[in-house]
């Protein structure tokens, strides 16, 4: 539905030239929803505004269907307002002198998607009932909290019909409680209608639980593109394993027999390519297991515990094993206390050449 | 589940975009503006008769080896320097105690100096003369009664007296400069001071006097150019004593006794002028700069501080505010009423009050000068902010949103009146429209011309007001309504004009009233064809009808009274956003 090919994009900042899209190629299916996932200033929000035709990229191509809607080669730019899109903005751009009726109308009334007076109203409720916001139809936008301004340009977008929704952040507003509930809402909707959805966020949870497919993005790259299941266990690079939670990491060596030679001792891991050589372990919080304090097989280590840290639904403990620290995270129900072991499931370590 | 099509087929065969149009207009203002600025130069180079000699440095000679230029000079540096120093001894402590104190009846203050700004300096200066001028002034012959001086020993005709009278007016612009810095200094600051043991004079003198230094240097930059620039108040008291300041000097230039106006001259008198309003400037923006960082400090979080408590002192605060409007606009108001019922300007007494009567309002109302003065100045009130307050809310469209290579350069350009005294750019336009104009556009002397100039010079300030107002605009309310396909001139008109209105409003009848009581470009500008209502008092007074002038003066300023109270009831909202030059 959205094919992106060498995009490129420069700002200039005084003196310094910054590399917002560097050569970044992705693919959105139809129907998909995909979201777009890195830190502040990894360039996510500029590939989405070069999507919406907010932004003019340098060079490479964007296809919405089956227009090239961007093309340096063609020469062609098809601004904003002729792309036929609908999007959510991070600061939801409600206009507040209008009421919220007529802020899901404005668009059908002036815009390129004009509708006839007939059907106008009909359609505005329509969109207004999919997100229950209908009882507050004549309410003066200012009057409206986070949430229910959020529903508001949600419904708005979606009066026009898009094909492809675009959202910028539109969670980070919130606060934590209402988030989740307006994600699940956002998700439910999407589903519903069936449209393409590309969503930037820089809250890993958030992309997890929304995404059908994320892109990791950083320093104006993509750094690896997948289902949120496959980011999480097989991340391609450190950079990627750290953004889906904290690890703990060990620098190693391939040893005789196929196992790797750690600081904290030999350990078991599928090596797969990286066969030999100088290479770094890691391995997530959560699945490091905590033991009674004899280590008994593989891919277990003894030490002692140096600090807990109460988290509510968790407890985090700091272990020293010789030299090192490591970190791991269990239920809360668990307390444990003085020396203990470690268990490092080798399906659970990640492996990258150093 | 909605129905209907996603993208309608266009409604027009050939696709209209505002963008072009828009950066089009924007283009022929910045080049008119530039093209005026050159006409200075080449005015100062060209020998005469003027635009039609050869190139010569011959102004430039006899500018600067007349060794009147230097007294001028000086004049004006001794005139702008004395008006900084009364605006401030107004204005500074005024902002401090209305922004830290809880002084009573706050608001009122700010009321009363926003709507000063708009009392014109002639009318100030005339009410002065009647007070302090050697001879007819009241103040003196009171004096010379009391204690038998041959003439009166005080002299508003000269640089501190001229210098008290408009430090009084630019009190106003002062305050409105000065106050925000106290708004939005972190008032933790001096209550940092005051828990540590510091009593309210040290804690003024080592917190929040050092913190609002480079601010009010800044603003002391920005009267200077004003003060500079000033030329109601040196023609009013100056002129009849023979005391030029930089914009007198010019007047004269281009009005003189008997031979032909020297074109180069006045050029390279205007170069001069330009070349250190134009370093003053450059030392204003330098100081902002230089003070960010320092702002950054003094920004403080939304909370208030708990203001200083006055008790019984907000009395003397009060007579400190009431009399500075006394001396400022009521008693010159006072006088003028007074002269303007009396034949002629005499002390008061018992005959002169007997001989009270409303002769030099029945002769000027009665005149056709007035009538036609009065239609002209009416024209220039409606079309001048009409079309001001539109091109320079497209100018600040182009330079804030529209992302042109290059749209900084506008600004500059856009704001070049502000920096330039506008009397060089009734000049300017005076000589252009004269002599290579004259043939093709016959503007010389006519309201058009009056209303072109006023308008170009105008953009400065309401492009200062947008600029600022479309930055509080979050700019994704325009992306919004543009990705859901509204085109550029839909999204101005859809959503920029709504939100911008109070802006719109507030700016449009600030212009309508700094245009009923500009004399400055317009006395350069005027014939009899196009003569405005403050031209028609001006003319009076340099004809030595003091008293037809007092009454043309008060009439002016009654009709002026409807819009003061439109402003009052709408334009009030927002803070007014510049100050008049």
């Amino acid at each position: 539905m959205i094919t992106i090919r060498r995009l490129n994009k420069r700002f200039q900042r005084g003196e310094q030239t910054v590399y917002a899209l560097n050569e970044v190629n992705l693919t959105v299916n139809q129907g998909e929803f995909f979201v777009l996932l890195g830190p502040s200033g990894s360039g996510k929000t500029t590939l989405l505004r070069c999507v919406a035709g907010l932004e003019k990229p340098d060079a490479g191509e964007v296809i919405i269907g089956e227009r090239a809607v961007y093309s340096d080669k063609q020469g062609r730019f098809v601004p904003a307002e002729e792309r036929g899109l609908g999007m959510v903005f991070q600061s939801y751009a409600i206009w507040p002198h209008l009421n919220v009726f007529q802020n899901v109308a404005l668009p059908l009334m002036k815009g390129e998607a004009k509708l006839p007076k007939a059907q106008l109203a009909q359609r505005v409720d329509e969109a207004l009932r999919l997100l229950q916001m209908d009882t507050m139809r004549d309410s003066p936008a200012t009057l409206l909290s986070g949430g229910q301004q959020q529903r508001v340009a949600l419904a708005r977008a979606l009066a026009l019909n898009p094909k492809v929704l675009l959202m910028d952040e539109p969670l980070s507003n919130l606060d934590a409680r209402l988030r989740e509930e307006v994600r699940t809402e956002v998700w439910d909707v999407v589903k519903q209608l069936g449209i393409t959805a590309l969503y930037v966020t820089h809250d890993q949870v958030e992309a997890m639980a929304l995404a059908d497919r994320i892109a990791v993005m950083s320093e104006g790259s993509v750094l690896q593109v997948g289902p949120p299941l496959e980011l999480y266990r097989r991340p391609k690079s450190r950079t990627v394993a750290e953004f889906f939670g904290s690890m703990n990491w060990l620098e190693g060596k391939v040893g005789p027999g196929g196992e790797v030679q750690t600081e904290i001792g030999p350990l078991e891991a599928e090596l797969e390519g990286n066969a030999g050589g100088e290479m770094i372990l890691g391995v997530r919080f959560e699945d490091v297991q905590i033991m009674d304090g004899t280590a008994r097989g593989a891919n277990q280590v003894e030490g002692q515990i140096s600090r807990r840290v109460f988290l509510g639904d968790s407890i985090l403990y700091e272990v020293i094993v010789g030299r090192k620290k490591l970190c791991a995270k269990t239920s809360a129900d668990l307390n444990w206390q003085g020396r203990v072991g470690l268990q490092l499931p080798k399906e659970k370590l990640v492996v990258f050449p150093r | 589940m909605m129905n209907g099509t996603t993208i309608s087929q266009p409604r027009w065969p050939i696709r209209l975009d505002a963008r072009p149009f828009l950066i089009a207009i924007s283009g022929v203002v910045v080049l008119i503006l530039t093209a005026l600025l050159l006409g200075v130069i080449l005015m100062s180079f060209r020998a005469p008769p003027a635009g039609g000699g050869h190139y010569t440095l011959n102004g430039y000679r006899d500018v600067f080896q007349d060794p009147f230029t230097y007294k001028v000079f000086l004049n004006t540096a001794l005139f702008s320097i004395m008006t900084v120093a009364v605006a401030l001894f107004v204005a500074v402590p005024l902002a401090w105690v209305v922004e830290r104190t809880d002084l009573p009846g706050k608001s009122l203050v700010y009321v009363l100096m926003s709507l000063g700004v708009l009392m014109p300096g002639f009318l100030t200066a005339m009410g002065w003369t009647f007070i302090a001028h050697p001879r007819i002034g009241l103040l003196n012959t009171l004096l010379m009664d009391l204690f038998g001086f041959e003439r009166g020993p005080i002299n508003i005709g000269t640089i501190p007296g001229m210098a008290f009278v408009q430090g009084l007016g630019l009190a106003a612009v002062s305050f409105i400069l000065v106050a925000p810095l106290y708004r939005a200094m972190d008032g933790s600051l001096e209550e940092a001071g005051a828990v540590h043991g510091m009593r309210i004079v040290r804690r003024l003198w080592s917190i929040t006097v050092p913190l609002t230094l480079p601010g009010i240097v800044a603003a002391s930059i920005y009267i200077l150019i004003l003060a500079m620039s000033a030329f109601e108040v040196p023609a009013f008291l100056g002129l009849a004593n023979k005391i030029f300041t930089f914009s007198t000097y010019i007047y004269i230039q281009a009005n003189p006794h008997e031979e032909l106006p020297r074109y180069d001259m006045m050029g390279a008198t205007s170069m001069l002028m330009i070349f250190v309003a134009l370093l003053l400037t450059w030392g204003y923006f330098r100081i902002l700069k230089a003070s960010h960082h320092r702002y950054a400090v003094v920004t403080g979080r939304g909370y208030r501080p708990k203001l200083f408590e006055l008790g019984s002192r907000w009395l003397w605060v009060w007579c400190f505010i009431g009399l500075y409007f006394l001396l400022a606009k009521i008693l010159p108001l006072l006088l003028l009423v007074y002269i303007s019922l009396v034949p002629y300007p005499q002390p008061f007494s018992l005959a002169s009050f007997s001989e009270f009567s409303l002769e030099h309002y029945r002769l000027f109302l009665g005149s056709k000068l007035a009538r036609q003065a009065a239609l002209n100045t009416g024209l220039l009130v409606v079309v001048v902010p009409t079309v001001c307050v539109t091109i320079s809310f497209i100018l600040s469209w182009i330079v804030i949103r529209s992302r042109v290579a290059g749209s900084y350069l506008f600004d500059v350009a856009a704001f070049l009146p502000h920096a330039v005294p506008s009397i060089i750019f009734a000049v300017a336009a005076a000589y252009v429209a004269l002599f290579y104009l004259k043939d093709l556009l016959p503007l010389y002397g006519t309201i058009v011309l009056l209303m072109a100039v006023y308008t170009l010079v105008y953009i400065s300030l309401a492009t200062r007001g947008f600029n600022g107002a479309l930055l509080q605009i979050h700019r994704e309310l325009e992306e919004a309504a543009q990705v859901s396909g509204l085109r550029t001139g839909r999204v101005i008109l859809s959503i920029l004009v709504p939100l911008l209105a109070p802006a719109i409003v507030n700016l449009w009848l600030w212009i309508a009233l700094l245009s009923f009581r500009e004399l400055t470009m317009a006395s350069m500008l005027v014939k009899s064809g196009n003569v405005t209502l403050p031209m028609v008092v001006w003319g009076y007074w340099s004809g030595g009808q003091m008293s037809g002038a007092a009454a043309a003066a008060l009439v002016s300023i009654a009709l002026m009274v409807p819009l003061i109270i439109l402003y009052w009831l709408f334009g009030r909202r927002v803070q007014a956003v510049s100050v008049a030059p």
